[in-house]
Parts: structure tokens; sequence; C-alpha cells
């Protein structure tokens, strides 16, 4: 008995400072970004990379002289749309590639990935092309059509694979009492199913929020894109690293705070014990 | 009578992907629930990629299949747009940049791919694993700092640390190595050896991290993996989510050797999970174009040249629209071949 | 009887003079007051000047600017996909080396048209001959026809820390490549501190800023008169090679420096001179970025064998085809204001460089501002073809940054690198048609 416990104890330090590792790992390039962005700009260039100093907003100041507010509102808009539509669409075909059967599934799931696959360079002309003629240039309902082709399947791919771990028992417990298949997405699938697709929420999210090529092109100068605005400083000959880094935390933040507010849910169901 | 489904892994033999390596329903489904739902449940999400995504697709397949420079544009206007058969994707046979780039690519991909999936699903175990709850919490969230950041920035960021003269990687080296030689004395015989063979290796602090070749392809790697590593711990660790806890428990009450449990029992869980981690890496890879663009711009000499890197140039500095668009259909079709490939070992219904 | 005559005819020409001088931009904009005049900007002080300036130029025309600023790296293909489909720009924004391809595609309108189109909107002072010839050849021209007025300028200039010179002894910078390989490096690297810093990341940066710079003062070229690889020659290989010798004396990594790298190593005190562009005269002044502010020198690049051959670099503007009349001439009245000699004053005050000879005839304004006086003297000595502007440029630029790296890198050597990017740069003039008289030997 005492030497499971030591063991226990031995591994609880080791996962802790296996965490810890995480979250250095994570957070040190970032946390130098974000220092640099407070640094002044000389600091940032100087021969020994300073940890201590005097913080100073004006990278931030000059930053929103750019319009990075603006920006921000506007990739807010495209990222939570297609977001959420991505979601409104791509959970019941999750659903249906998970519990139905039927002919040619495979091959409709397996479409669904290589939507994501054709490399956007070759697709950028198309898309400008098609936008043009219905003009819908700088209009940034555009991006969250286009987004959907890459959010979509990350929907469905990791969606059908958290529902199919859900017990048929609880499929046919509902059905026996009642329910419609929909009833069962909605009120089995979709509650169990929360880890999955809060991830996928949290992806969609990224994904758009960071897209660089389609907003660069498709976009025009009052409803650009944050990260197009954050990369719009790099004239070609001058790097000015300080508001660079300023406007790449600003646009970093918004999605730290949508994953913060939707990871919770991506604990795993002590609900599935609740259910049964 | 519905069947049951067979309890998972309550044997000892280790598992195996399905031999044929198909997709084998697990049981039939009663045919009630076929006919109603699925059309419903399917169609929007059918119809909307349809509507968006098929138009550019052919658009460019049909571009793959003509010559179209964009500086031509008005003489296509007045005389139409020659059309190649398959010249252009002959041409790419020719053509010794293409070749080395995709090989250049694929030596990345070999590289980075497992080290992502590894770490992160050591990263994911460390987080399923009970205890420690807040710090677990912080950990999951700040998982998402690296994605959160964007691409282009994620590059310049790796240029700013990775600087040879004022990058805070040099000085951590050199920090570790003045280190190293405070403790030196204690080592005595054996420092002398590690530091004849440490300065062997790096001849001097200032590690020249961008502008030697092999070390810029190393620190495009870093940056990759700082950024996707977190998105394959994510992915896991909601695969892990699907592992019924009672098989968890009972597993670990049987062993304690943590792997064993992992091997027998949570892998077979998250087959699905990298399986869709392979795929999409796989063709985010052969899509990599801003990191690299904004920390190396491909060079020094070819050493960073992926291929969308490639791809881009030809598309938009060379303006050849039809070549470039025969490039990313065989890179379709490379990115297909190789996810069939990885379903067929990978893959297997939970 | 005759005098009424006389009177009659003084009254002609004075009111047919009257007609002449009474060109004001207010009245020849008043047709296209409302009209939207849309174009791409960089981030870069020469057009931030002009955004400075536009509130006027609004208010005086009624014309709407409409601006977004993109990457350098982004604007050529940001135009070329808006040109190739019929969008929405007007004015387009021409680097030098894309004039060719350009003119060559139909997408700008030539001057002389817009003159016939549109005899009102010009401005009889606008003068296209105060343009320093140079500029307007290289940056505004192609085959012997004006597109546009140059705009945004830049020429290579060697700036220089005074106090790292004064300390090795020098009191003055180097004149000639020999001096400064033979004299000056030498003297100057060391304790980590190097003498010279060349930008010459792959990409534009190596194929204009390195590899160039190390042909035209030895008397090499890209091309021969017929179009053909001329690195084989003995002139260019020398220069190459000088280059090579140069390497020494620069900071370890020195192949992925990029023009803020360079820049930075001058600033921070590290290195004691680079040849750059003059926009940077902004950046090395300014307390914020650099630490040598009061030690900066200014001076024309260093001459070699054959002479003084800065670089050249720069944008014009022209306008474009795609766009509608009112548009077109709205799109020219912007033009000519822009770089006219009214605001050519403002404009260099608020951070921008003029093209025009009567801008800098003032002597505050060249004491106000030390790196003009070196940038005139370069542009009196410049090569318009320092880089090639037809449109096989984007193809040659590629193979000459790719194997101009590997060079530098001793991946191969001189001569070897210099075989490649012959063979190669033929076979792609060779498809174009150059050789067998499809197309003009225009560059």
């Amino acid at each position: 008995m005492a030497a499971i416990r030591i063991s226990k104890r031995r591994f609880g330090i080791a996962h802790f400072i296996g965490l810890l590792l995480i979250l250095f790992f994570c957070i040190f390039p970032f946390y130098w970004m974000v220092s640099s962005s407070l640094k002044d700009p000389q600091l940032i260039l100087s021969q020994k990379p300073t940890l201590t100093f005097q913080p100073t907003l004006e990278n931030y100041q000059d930053a929103f002289q750019r319009n990075v507010g603006g920006s921000l509102g506007i990739s807010l808009f495209v990222a939570l749309t297609t977001t959420a539509l991505s979601l409104l669409l791509g959970t019941p075909a999750a659903y249906a590639l998970a519990r139905f059967d039927f002919r040619g599934k495979r091959d409709i799931w397996f479409w669904f990935i290589t939507n994501r696959m054709v490399s956007p360079i070759v697709l950028a002309l198309p898309f400008f092309l098609l936008a043009s003629n219905f003009h819908l240039i700088g209009n940034p309902i555009v991006l969250v059509f286009i987004y959907l082709t890459f959010n979509v399947p990350i929907v469905v791919w990791i969606c059908s694979d958290q529902f199919r771990g859900i017990p048929k028992e609880l499929d046919e417990a509902a059905t026996l009492e009642g329910y419609n298949s929909f009833s069962i997405f909605w009120r089995v699938a979709l509650p169990l199913g929360a880890p999955g697709i809060a991830v996928s929420a949290i992806f969609c999210f990224i994904f758009s929020w960071n897209e660089l090529l389609y907003a660069l092109i498709l976009m025009r100068r009052e409803t650009q894109t944050a990260p197009v605005v954050a990369t719009s400083f790099m004239s070609g000959y001058q790097v000015p690293w300080g508001q660079i880094m300023a406007t790449g935390t600003l646009v970093a933040l918004p999605v730290i705070i949508f994953s913060l507010i939707v990871s919770r849910q991506m604990v795993r169901g002590l609900t599935m014990g609740a259910i049964k | 009578m519905i069947e049951q489904r067979p309890p998972a892994n309550t044997s000892t033999d280790p598992v195996k992907p399905s031999r044929k390596g198909k997709l084998m329903p697990i049981r039939a489904v009663p045919r009630k629930t076929y006919s109603s739902g699925v059309i419903f449940f399917l169609a929007p999400a059918v119809i909307v990629l349809l509507a968006v995504g098929i138009f550019p697709l052919l658009f460019a397949v049909w571009n793959s299949m003509h010559e179209f420079i964009l500086s031509r544009a008005r003489i296509y206007a007045a005389h139409g747009q020659p059309f190649l058969w398959f010249q252009n994707y002959l041409g790419l046979v020719n053509d010794a940049g293409f070749r080395e780039s995709l090989f250049r690519t694929f030596v990345f991909l070999l590289i980075n791919l497992p080290i992502q999936l590894v770490l992160g699903l050591l990263i994911a175990l460390l987080l399923h694993k009970v205890g420690h709850e807040w710090l677990k919490n912080i950990c999951r969230v700040s998982l998402v700092i690296p994605l959160a950041t964007t691409l282009a920035v994620v590059g310049l960021m790796g240029r700013l640390m990775f600087n040879s003269s004022f990058g805070v990687v040099n000085y951590a080296v050199a920090t570790v190595i003045s280190l190293f030689h405070s403790i030196g004395p204690l080592l005595q015989g054996h420092f002398q050896v590690l530091h004849g063979f440490w300065r062997h290796v790096v001849p001097s602090n200032m590690i020249d991290w961008l502008g030697n070749p092999n070390l810029a392809f190393a620190t495009v790697s870093i940056m990759d993996c700082w950024q996707w590593t977190p998105f394959c711990a994510l992915v896991l660790l909601s695969s892990l989510t699907l592992v019924p806890p009672e098989i968890e428990e009972a597993a670990k009450l049987e062993t304690d050797r943590w792997w064993q449990v992992l091997w027998r029992v949570q892998l077979p869980f998250m087959l699905p999970g990298i399986t869709a981690i392979l795929i999409l890496r796989t063709a985010d890879i052969l899509k990599m174009f801003d990191v690299v663009y904004t920390m190396t711009q491909g060079g020094p000499g070819n050493a960073t040249d992926l291929i969308s890197v490639y791809v881009q140039r030809v598309g938009f500095r060379q303006v050849d629209q039809g070549v470039a668009s025969a490039q990313a259909i065989v890179l379709l079709i490379i990115t297909i071949i190789l996810s069939r490939i990885y379903i067929r070992y990978f893959y297997r219904e939970i | 009887m005759r005098r009424f005559f006389c009177n009659f005819i003084f009254l002609l020409l004075s009111a047919s003079t009257q007609f002449a001088g009474a060109w004001s931009l207010e009245e020849a904009a008043k047709p296209y007051s409302g009209t939207e005049v849309s174009m791409i900007f960089l981030d870069r002080p020469g057009y931030n000047a002009i955004i400075k300036l536009l509130p006027d130029f609004e208010k005086r025309t009624g014309i709407k600017i409409k601006y977004q600023i993109v990457p350098y790296e982004n604007t050529r293909e940001k135009e070329e996909l808006d040109f190739s489909s019929n969008g929405e720009l007007t004015v387009a924004l021409v680097d030098l080396v894309w004039i060719g391809e350009f003119a060559e595609a139909g997408w700008i309108v030539p001057f002389e048209e817009i003159k016939k189109k549109y005899p009102d909107i010009i401005d009889p002072n606008f003068d296209i001959n105060d343009f320093i010839p140079l500029i307007l050849n290289a940056f505004g021209t192609w085959q012997g026809k004006v597109y546009g007025p140059p705009f945004d300028n830049y020429s290579g200039l060697l700036y220089y820390n005074k106090d790292m010179l004064k300390e090795a002894g020098f009191d003055k910078p180097p004149e000639t490549w020999d001096e400064l390989i033979n004299t000056y490096a030498p003297k100057l690297t060391k304790n980590s501190k190097y003498a010279f810093a060349l930008q010459s990341r792959r990409g534009e940066t190596q194929s204009c800023d390195s590899f160039m710079r190390f042909l035209w003062p030895w008397g090499g070229s890209l091309l021969d008169a017929k179009f053909h690889s001329n690195l084989g020659n003995p002139k260019s290989q020398e220069g190459l090679n000088f280059r090579q010798s140069l390497e020494k004396y620069m900071p370890p990594g020195i192949v992925d420096y990029d023009h803020s790298d360079a820049v930075n190593a001058l600033a921070q005190g590290n290195v004691a001179m680079i040849t750059e562009w003059s926009a940077f005269y902004s950046t090395l002044v300014d307390p914020k970025n650099s630490k040598i502010v009061d030690k900066l020198g200014v001076a024309p690049e260093p001459k070699g064998p054959d002479g003084r051959k800065p670089a050249l670099g720069g944008f014009s503007l022209a306008v474009a085809s795609q766009a509608n009349d009112k548009q077109k001439a709205a799109a020219w009245l912007f033009i000519q204001w822009a770089t006219g000699k009214e605001i050519g004053k403002q404009y260099v005050e608020a951070g921008g460089i003029s093209g025009r000879q009567s801008t800098y005839k003032d002597p505050a304004l060249l004491a106000k501002y030390p790196f003009i006086q070196p940038m005139l003297d370069s542009w009196q000595q410049g090569v318009p073809e320092y880089r090639p502007r037809f449109s096989e440029w984007s193809k040659l630029t590629d193979i000459i940054a790719e194997w101009g790296t590997k060079m530098m890198l001793n991946q191969v050597s001189v001569k070897q690198g210099s075989d490649e990017i012959g063979t190669r740069t033929e076979a792609v003039l060779k498809d174009a048609g150059y050789y067998d008289g499809k197309k003009p030997l225009a560059q």
C-alpha cells in the first residue's frame, strides 16, 4: 500500500512539472511578443534582451491610429458568424455520419475533408472573380461563406467522432420514449458531444480569425480584418517591430478570450453518468 | 433485438486496426432512422459547401489546362485562352525546382508530424490525468495561445527570437553555457571533454539560426511545432474524453504502468483523432506559406523553400496561374492519396 | 481705323493669354466632382506624406480618393488580380520593374493619350521636363512612351557611422569600392564589429541590392546588347568575386539580412557602413530607432572601376486602363497634383521624395536634409536598366535570388552560379521571343 502511495505522489510531482512545462512552452513566445510590444522600439533591437524595462504604451497608440480597433470588430463579426454557421451546418451532418448508415457515407465523409486540401493560392482568383461578379468585394459576408469551406469539414470530422462515442443505449432509450431523431440529436447528442463541439468551435474561430490571403484580396480598407492590418505594416523596407508586436497581441487577445469562455465545455461530461 | 456493441478492450490482446482497413459499420442500425433523418441532417452542409466551393475548384482545374498568365488578360479577352491539354502538368515533371521543393516539404513533414503528434499526445495525457485541476485549466486555455497568433506574426516572432545578435534564444543559450562554465570545476576532467564536444558542435555563442541553411530549416520547424502541437493536443484531448470512464478505471487498477493503459485502452479511441490530425497536418504543411514567407522567404539559398512558397511564387510573382493551378491540383491529389493511406492503416471506427 | 485694328488684335491676344493662364485645379476638376479614384499605397514615408496632404486636394476638387495600404509583397498580386479581372483600381502604382509588364499588358494609359483625350485637365504648369531625366526615363517611361510621372523614388546611398570611421583613422567615407575593401574594411572589422553589411536575403533584396550592386560599377551587367547573359564577362565576374571577398568583413548570417536588418545593424552601432535606400534616412535619424543619430554620415555609393552606378528603385503613378472616362480624368488630376510643382516642397517636408528639379533648387531644403544632395548626385549617374524592367523580370529575379544566395553561401562557386543564372535566364528570354525578333529588345 505504502509503495503505491509513494509512487502516486512522485507521479503527482511529475504531473505538476509536466503541466508547468506545457505552460512555459505555450506562453513564452507569446510573452515575448507582449513584452516587445510594451518596449521602446530601440530596446527591442538591443544586443541583450532585457527582461525588465520601462513599459510604454506608444506602440499600442500607434496601432490604434491605424484603425486596428475597427478591424478587430470586423474580424469578430466574421469569425463569430462563420463559427456559428459552421456549427449549425456541421453538427447535424456529423451526427448523420456518426449514426446513420447509407450508401456513399464513406465518400461523403471523405469529401468533407477534401474541401480543406486545396491551396488558397489558386482559389484566390476564382473567389475574386465570383465575388466581384456579385459585387461583394469589400463585404465581410463573402468571407463568412468562403471560410465555411474549411470550417465545416473540421466541425464534421471532430464532432462525428465525438458523437460516435456516445453509447447507443442512450439513443435507444430515447427512441423508446418516443423522441424522433432530431430530438435525440438535440437533447442527447449535443450535450454529450460538448467537448468535441467546443474544440471544433475554438478551431473554427481561430482559423477564421487568422486567415490572411482571402481577407487581403477581397476586402477594402474600411472592412479589413485584423490580421490584414497587422501585416500591412510590412512595407517591404521597414519592419516596425513594436507596432507589429502590439497589433499581434491585440489580434490574439479575442481568440484567447473566446477560448476561455468555450473551454469550460471541454471537461469530460460528468453529465454522461447523470443521464444514465 | 438490438445487438449489444461488443464491449471494447476487455481482452488483453493488443488492439489492431481492422485488417481490411475499410470503414466497417459496427452494427446494423434499425431502418427506421435511415430514411427520415439523413437528408435533412446532411443536406444543408453539403449544399452550402457545394455552392461555395465547387466553382473555384472547377475554375482552378480549368485554369490548369489552359494558359493563364495574368498579364496577358487582354489578349485572352480578344483571342481566348489557349487550351493546353495536360502540358502544364507534364511541365512539372521537368521542373527540378518543383521536385526539389516537394521533396523538401516531405522531409519537413516526416520530421515534424511525428514530433507534433507525440508531444501532442503527451500533453493530452497530462491534461486528461486527474489532479491539479486549476493548473490544468490554465494549461488548457494557454494551449490556444500558439494557435491564436496570426501566422505572419509567428514568422516575425521567429525572426525576433532567433536573431543571432539580439535574439532571446541565443541569449538563453549563452546563459546556459555560462552556467555550465561556472559548475565546470566540479566536473573537472569530464568538463573538458564535454566542453570540447560542445564547442565542436556550436563554434560560437551567436548561433546563426536564420543564416545557416540547416538551422533555418530547424527554426521554421520549431515555430511550426510551437504553433501546431497544441492543435494535436486539443484534438487528442477531446478524443480521450470518449474513453468510457469505467473501462479506464478498470485498466488503471489492473496495471500501474501508464503506457500499457495508453496502448490498450486509450489509443484505440484516439485513432480517429490521430487520423484526422495526420490528414489535416499533411494538407496544411503542403499549403504552408505565411510563416515561411515572413521568416525566411524560402532562403537562405533553398533551405526553407517549401512547396507552397514555390507555388505562390509561380502563381503570383510569375503570375502564371495556369501552371500554379496544375501544381495545386497535383498537391491535392497527393494529399488525397496520403489521406487514403492514413485511413487504411490508422482509422478504426469506435 | 488702324488704331482700332491694333487695339482689337491686342484685345484678342490678351484674351487668349487670359484663357491660357486661367487653368486652375478647381476649374478643371469641376466636371469630375464626386468621382471616386481608388489606388494602393504602401506603408512608407512617401505615401504617408501624400495622405497628409490629401484633404486639401479633396476639398479643392470634390474628387474622393480611396486608398488601401497593402504590404509591398502583396501589392503586385493585388494589382494584377484587379487589373486582369476588371476590378476597381483607377490609379496604378507601378514599381520600376513592373512597368514593362503593365505597359505590355495594356493595363496603364500613356500620357499622350490622356493629353489627347482630356486636354482641359492638363495643367500647363505640369512641365514634364522638370522631372530629373533619369527618374522620368527609368520610372515612368517604357519603350519611349511616358506612362506616368515618378512617385516615391529612391537611390542607393552610403550610410556610415562617423565615429567608427574616425576611431579607425578615417575622416571621410570611401570613394571607391577598392578603397572600402582594402583600406577601410580591415581596420573596421574587430571586436565583434564589422565594416559593412549588405542586405542579401533571398528575394528582390538579393537580386537588386546584393547582386546587381556588384555588377554595374565594374562594367558588368546581366545582359549584353543582344540580351544574352553577360555574367561570364570578366568584368561581371570581377564584381561578383569582389562581393564574395567582402563577406569576411560582414556579420555572420549576412545572407539572411533584409533591409531592416542592415539598417538596424548600422543604427545599433554594430556595423560601420551600409549601402541602402535613401528612404531609410528618416529611420536612421529617429532617436526612437537609432543610436547613431548624431554620428550619421551620408554619401553617394562608392565608385567601381567603371564609375558610380548606384542602385535605383522606386515607383510611378499611372492611370489604369480599366477605369471609365470620368475616373480616368479624375485619376490624372490626382496624379498631376501629387507630383506637381505646387506641392513639391510641402511634400518633401511631410516626408516624401519629389522627383522634380525645381523642388530641389531651394538651398534651405538641401541643408535640412543631408541625404538629398548625395541622392541627386546619384540620380545624375544612375543606369535606368539597373534591373531590366521587362515583364520577364519576375522570373529572372527569382533565378538570381536563388543562385545569388547560393553563391554567397559558397554552395556553388561564382563561376558555376553565374553559368546557372546565365543558362536559365537565356531559356526564359528565348521562350519569351527575344532572340528571334518576336519581341523588341527593350529593358
